[in-house]
């Protein structure tokens, strides 16, 4: 493996990202836009509510604003990170596969690539920890943001494998849109599944260690390490699927 | 000997596209293979390549491959520089080297002015000679060419040429496919493809 080609590739790759008007307009303004509008939509009635991985008789009791900001603060996370790792691997999939005709190993693209979405998720995970934090207060802030960047890990790993497995845009747009809505947008909402007659799905879903890990830190003094450690083996499984079907896909066929 | 084709055979579903075809190319020499439009020309030179895998039959190199693929593959947001940078690592190219290569290719195809343009703003004919002078940053010593002069002005067609010829006598094997040989003469051989054949 060469450190260089390595090198050369996350530089171009973020070069790459930073000059797509359209990337920078998703991760600067759409959180923005997202918790502005929270801030001035939701109330600041009391919603008393459980998380499902801790134990059943911890009771939270949040205001609707401030369970409000920080479950879409996940969700965003989780939207924004997906679609960026889909563009990621599949937009420019012929050019990098010229670029492995001319001498590259797959693994030294992958390398690259994954590099250069640790380096996003990090930095979306900081700026929209950050911002939340400037709309409400949050308890332990450094673990929030961990938490943001492990639901970064799991959707970004998500992300790659749809996109390392399906060549079209909208189809794979399709389906990453489409588990996130569900999952991270709508089904580990804590006020949503509390009162769900049937929960257990949810802890099956990709988005459910991820978001307990932030809300957790968010609100409360429990550990994370829990949830932290099987966030990061789903995301890893979900690595590891994206990273053996773009390394069969690319390599060459002699 | 630098590549050797043998037994080729690719059929995508019932349609057979290719046959049993073989041919072999020694330094120095400057190959066509014509045929008409969805003939198997270009699945002939993705397998040569590597990017396609065939049903049947080898293929054998010696040396550095240099290819430029019909579509100008390029990454829309890099400058004419950074992909230069980019494709010097693919290749090993030293950075003391590879300036004085893009320089010479740069001002043989007359696009240096151009060089911190990103490819989103260049036109076609623009795009294309980046495209073959990316398979010519290493001194190949098999270059395979597929359509190379599409969008091409006259002034460019015969600098085309002119590398060429200089790369044939430095001992390069070329190998030109394209749907319309117009120039006979240029070329030691050529090949049609014909149902899967070449003939």
């Amino acid at each position: 493996m060469s450190r260089e080609r390595i090198i050369t590739g996350l530089l171009m790759i973020l070069k790459m990202l930073v000059r797509r008007r359209i990337i920078l307009i998703a991760l600067v303004i759409i959180p923005l836009a997202f918790l502005t509008g929270i801030e001035l939509t939701a109330s600041q009635r009391m919603i008393p509510f459980r998380l499902a991985s801790l134990d059943v008789k911890v009771f939270i009791e949040e205001s609707q604003k401030q369970i409000a900001l920080v479950f879409f603060a996940v969700a965003n996370t989780g939207f924004l990170v997906s679609f960026l790792a889909l563009n990621l691997i599949q937009i420019d999939s012929e050019v990098n596969r010229r670029l492995i005709i001319c001498g590259y190993q797959p693994y030294e693209l992958v390398v690259s690539n994954l590099l250069s979405l640790l380096l996003v998720i990090v930095t979306i995970a900081i700026y929209i920890g950050l911002l939340v934090n400037a709309f409400v207060p949050i308890k332990h802030l450094p673990l929030f943001i961990f938490g943001l960047t492990l639901i970064g890990f799991v959707y970004g790993c998500y992300g790659l494998t749809i996109g390392s497995m399906i060549r079209g845009k909208l189809e794979g747009i399709l389906l990453v849109f489409l588990l996130a809505n569900i999952d991270v947008g709508w089904l580990q909402n804590p006020t949503y599944y509390a009162e769900a007659h049937n929960n257990i799905i949810i802890r099956y879903l990709p988005a459910y260690f991820p978001s307990q890990s932030a809300i957790i830190a968010a609100f409360t003094d429990y550990s994370i390490a829990n949830a932290g450690f099987y966030s990061l083996l789903i995301g890893s499984g979900f690595l590891i699927l994206s990273m053996v079907i773009f390394y069969n896909k690319m390599r060459l066929k002699k | 000997m630098v590549l050797k084709v043998e037994n080729i055979a690719k059929a995508f579903g019932r349609n057979k596209v290719l046959k049993n075809v073989s041919f072999e190319m020694n330094h120095s020499s400057l190959y066509g293979i014509a045929g008409e439009n969805g003939s198997g020309k270009s699945t002939l030179l993705k397998i040569i390549v590597g990017e396609w895998k065939s049903d049947h039959g080898s293929i054998s190199m010696n040396g550095r491959l240099g290819y430029c693929p019909q579509k100008t593959l390029l990454f829309s947001h890099l400058t004419i520089d950074e992909h230069f940078n980019y494709f010097a690592a693919a290749y090993g190219i030293h950075k003391n080297e590879l300036s004085s290569r893009t320089e010479l290719l740069m001002n043989h195809f007359n696009f240096k002015r151009y060089r911190n343009e990103r490819i989103a703003r260049l036109s076609g004919g623009t795009l294309q000679k980046i495209s073959l002078a990316i398979a010519l940053l290493h001194r190949p010593d098999l270059l395979i060419l597929d359509e190379p002069y599409n969008g091409f002005d006259w002034d460019t067609y015969l600098r085309f040429w002119d590398y060429t010829n200089q790369l044939k006598g430095e001992g390069c094997a070329i190998l030109i496919v394209t749907h319309l040989i117009t120039e006979k003469e240029r070329f030691d051989r050529i090949y049609n493809l014909i149902q899967g054949e070449l003939i």
